[in-house]
């Protein structure tokens, strides 16, 4: 559906991408994510035509677009503080592309109509002046404006970034839900990793104008191919040589304690009976935060301090300086 | 961020239908900006330096040897420093008595206070002229108790001094004020916390957070010291006359030395101004102090803990109010009084009517001078503000580029030179036929004043339009674009509707701040068609002998004080408050 082949984007003298190759398949929910300033806006852009790359070319569907004004593209955009017109209604910002297609009047009013529907805005909200909207409701304006054009593919750029904790849960869900009964093909900017990891079917990772990973969220969060994503996706602990050492020789593994080597939180397990293949220790308990859903703790082996969490589940609810067992198996370990 | 696309590329992009409006509106700016601000001026420098055909520096001998140049250069550099220290003073104790501490009445203070805002200029000193002048209000009062003082005491440097000092306060009113509403109140709390007593507090912590604009308003102040016109020429007598009034009298001379005089002069004025304008900017870009609080707190009027200094602070407070509303209150009431109890000074409540507004509808002679100023002021503020909102469109989408760079200057230009030299320049441009004015001499045209009043305006009007352009979010346009829609539809449908209410806005004000001009219609207006405030100046001077003209004054200055509190209501009042930010 769309290719982006070795992209390069330059501001006066400052690269800021390079080598950018993507292939979003049709109908996928594909996620550019990476800290600020990484270039996934910008990679978002060219494929919208915003920027027009230095090198490299813009297919979709088979055709070169690298050179097509935004205007002629009919990719449609949701922008990160959704950019509604704000002297228009609803009604107007809706049919705002259709008027510029100088579609007849009778046909705007059905198809803004049925959007409206179809983003659960009622015909009263449709009146209203955009300030008047909640922040969820703008949302679903912006969205129902970009689809009502039927674009073949819609670009998100951080549309929940500016909404609270909780509505940004909702319109996620409602995100999600919305794409897969549209079926459109979705390429989504976040530099929010949990926003990543549910809503997508692939993610690009960025770091500095490169792509570092491309894969499905499982493959990015289990098998983070550098050290750079293991440490932007999810906490992690980055162990000691001395420690990898006593892990080696607790298990024979051949590990090697000169490369950064790594293990997730829930991959620690904490008194919880034996396991052949892990190497275990002694820990005391030096702090704990708690969560709700599940306990976060800081145990000390030795000098080597492991952060791991423990579902409360009522069974275990250790105190600081309690003694607990922790266990690591070697395969668990993410090693660069 | 984006990439730019060099303009060639862009140019060759373009639709035949474009190419045509971009030409069109390049040729008419480099017009514009060509033959009537660079090549004017440029003449104007000849005038100075190439009197007698050759490279010299005769006309600045002329000016040290002619006296009563001297004298008014002498004059101006006096009044605009000694201005700058009482406005200074008399400014900030507005926005202390209004903004920081507790006085009693102070939303009626400020209402006082702020009578300058729809009352300057020429008619702010006509009033004075009819209340403290040797046959005025005041000074009748006065000699029926002093019977031996003199009655021509308001003239000269001190009559000039007073009336300036508080006219002149407005700008203290707006942006002095606006800087002491952003002091974070939290931070007079935590200084009290600390044991700071009040002065101290004041001294050490608020007034610090004003200084930046309390700089840049003394600084517009001596500039509007060194540039007074109006105040001189009605109250400055014959020995008190400055820079400005001196140029009009040179200029309205036929000797070509006396206009070259003039020309001197008002490059000297012009030399000034952009060194006090490059201070300014200087004290602009070192920043204002930004409160570093999150959560920042409003001021909360202090009460003056000493009794006796908050007596005494009361006193004063009510004191300036009564020297600000007078002249406003007796110009309301006399402008309903018959000619007689004008001439007399007397206020007979018996005698009011609304014969004086009917005679303004009724005489030619007396609403032509009122609807002159009026369509002229409007046309200038529309098409000023046409002019401007291109350039800026321009700018916005050429951002950094050199065109966009020089187009930009071009427009600031008027904001370094004194309105006169700007008026001295047209008029010595456009004496004789010119080839880039198409071989017109404008000399006692319509459109001479026109063009002036355009000039003038555009440098007010480019840095709000600007700052409202720039303050746009640009996810806006590119939306619009996402969407289908061409740069132009862009601009027409989404673009100038957000602008509109700054737009508006700022039109209002130009048309404000034209309709009493004196400054620049005293150069340039038709001599058939004067405006406002040359008719206003003139009738004031007739003051002693004809009481008609005093009343066709006072009625002018009252619809004056209802249109520019309109318009200020519009655009800073209720509704209008996000459209413009000062």
């Amino acid at each position: 559906m769309i290719r982006l082949n070795d992209i390069e984007v330059r501001f006066g003298d400052f690269t800021a991408l390079r080598d950018i190759n993507i292939h979003v398949e049709e109908g996928q929910f594909y996620t550019f994510l990476g800290p600020s300033g990484c270039g996934k806006t910008t990679t978002l852009r060219t494929i919208t035509g915003f920027i027009e790359p230095a090198k490299g070319t813009v297919i979709v569907k088979g055709k070169d677009i690298t050179h097509v004004p935004v205007e002629r593209r009919n990719i449609g955009m949701v922008f990160q503080n959704y950019a509604l017109f704000p002297t228009m209604s609803v009604y107007e910002n809706i049919a705002f592309g259709l008027r510029v297609k100088k579609v007849n009047k009778t046909d705007i009013d059905r198809r803004v109509k049925e959007m409206a529907q179809k983003v659960d805005l009622t015909e009263q909200q449709l009146m209203r002046k955009v300030a008047e909207l909640s922040g969820g409701q703008q949302q679903r304006v912006a969205i129902a404006r970009a689809l009502v054009n039927n674009p073949e593919i819609i670009c998100l750029d951080e549309p929940l970034s500016n909404l609270d904790a909780k509505l940004r849960v909702q319109l996620r869900e409602e995100l999600k839900e919305m794409q897969s009964r549209f079926g459109i093909t979705t390429v989504y900017v976040t530099h929010d990793q949990e926003e990543a990891l549910t809503l997508s079917d692939c993610i690009a990772v960025f770091n500095k104008g490169f792509i570092e990973q491309i894969g499905t969220p499982n493959e990015i969060y289990s098998q983070s191919k550098t050290e750079f994503v293991c440490n932007f996706i999810g906490d992690i602990n980055r162990l000691k040589e001395d420690f990898i050492r006593q892990i080696a020789q607790k298990t024979g593994r051949g590990l090697d304690p000169a490369k950064a080597t790594y293990v997730r939180l829930e991959r620690i397990h904490v008194n919880d009976g034996a396991r052949p293949n892990a190497a275990s220790f002694e820990a005391r308990v030096a702090g704990r935060e708690y969560f709700g859903l599940y306990i976060k703790y800081q145990l000390e082996v030795g000098s080597q301090t492991l952060k791991c969490i423990v579902k409360n589940d009522g069974a275990s609810y250790f105190q600081v300086n309690d003694k607990v067992t922790v266990a690591i198996d070697p395969d668990d370990l993410m090693v660069y | 961020m984006q990439a730019k696309l060099p303009l060639k590329v862009r140019l060759k992009r373009m639709t035949p239908r474009q190419m045509a409006l971009f030409g069109v509106l390049a040729c008419v700016f480099i017009w514009f900006i060509m033959a009537c601000m660079v090549l004017p001026i440029l003449n104007l420098l000849k005038t100075v330096f190439f009197e007698g055909g050759t490279l010299s520096l005769d006309s600045f001998q002329k000016l040290f040897k002619s006296p009563r140049a001297m004298k008014a250069l002498t004059n101006s550099f006096i009044l605009a420093p000694t201005l700058s220290i009482t406005v200074g003073f008399v400014g900030i104790s507005l926005v202390l008595i209004t903004e920081y501490f507790d006085i009693k009445g102070s939303a009626i203070l400020r209402l006082g206070y702020m009578t300058t805002l729809i009352y300057g200029g020429v008619t702010l000193v006509s009033g004075y002229k009819f209340i403290y002048s040797d046959n005025g209000v005041l000074t009748n009062l006065m000699s029926s108790v002093f019977p031996n003082m003199d009655k021509t005491w308001f003239t000269g440097y001190w009559a000039v001094l007073f009336v300036m000092t508080f006219s002149c306060t407005s700008n203290h009113m707006i942006f002095l004020r606006n800087a002491m509403r952003a002091v974070d109140f939290q931070t007079v709390e935590a200084a009290r916390n600390m044991g700071a007593s009040q002065w101290t507090i004041l001294r050490r912590v608020v007034l610090p957070v004003l200084l930046p604009s309390l700089f840049a308003v003394t600084i517009l102040t001596f500039i509007t010291g060194l540039c007074a016109m109006s105040a001189p020429l009605l109250v400055g007598g014959k020995e008190f006359q400055t820079i400005n009034p001196m140029i009009q009298q040179f200029a309205e001379m036929t000797t070509t030395s006396a206009k070259s005089l003039a020309a001197t002069l008002s490059l000297i004025l012009g030399l000034a101004t952009m060194i006090l304008l490059a201070i300014l900017t200087a004290i602009e870009r070192r920043g204002h102090y930004m409160s570093v609080s999150k959560v920042k707190t409003k001021i909360v009027k202090q009460k003056i803990n000493n009794p006796v200094v908050n007596v005494l602070v009361h006193i004063y407070a009510w004191a300036l109010f009564v020297i600000y509303v007078i002249p406003v209150v007796l110009i309301v009431l006399f402008s309903f009084s018959d000619s007689a109890h004008i001439q007399q000074r007397q206020l007979d409540f018996s005698t009011f009517s609304l014969r004086n507004y009917g005679e303004l509808l009724s005489k030619t002679t007396a609403y032509r001078p009122f609807l002159v100023s009026i369509i002229y002021s409007a046309l200038a503020a529309v098409i000023v503000g046409a002019l401007v909102i291109v350039a800026c469109r321009y700018i916005q989408k050429r951002r950094n580029s050199l065109s966009a760079t020089a187009l930009e200057y071009s427009l600031m230009i008027p904001w370094l030179l004194p309105s006169t030299m700007i008026a001295l320049s047209l008029l010595l441009a456009f004496n004789q036929p010119r080839w880039y004015m198409f071989n017109k001499p404008l000399i006692a045209t319509l459109q001479l004043l026109l063009i002036g009043y355009v000039i003038i305006k555009l440098p007010f009007t480019m840095r709000m339009t600007k700052a409202a352009f720039f303050s746009l979010d640009n996810a806006l346009e590119d939306a619009s674009k996402n969407l289908g829609a061409s740069g132009l539809y862009t601009f027409r449908r989404v673009i100038f509707p957000v602008l509109l209410p700054t737009v508006m806005a700022i039109a209002a004000l130009n048309f404000n701040g034209l309709l009493t001009d004196y400054d620049l219609s005293v150069f340039l207006h038709h001599p058939a068609n004067p405006t406002l405030g040359v008719k206003i100046k003139s009738l004031t001077e007739e003051m002693g002998n004809s009481s008609d003209g005093v009343a066709l004054t006072f009625v002018y200055a009252v619809l004056m004080m209802i249109i520019s509190a309109i318009v200020l209501y519009l655009v800073y009042g209720r509704g209008g408050k996000d459209n413009i930010k000062e």
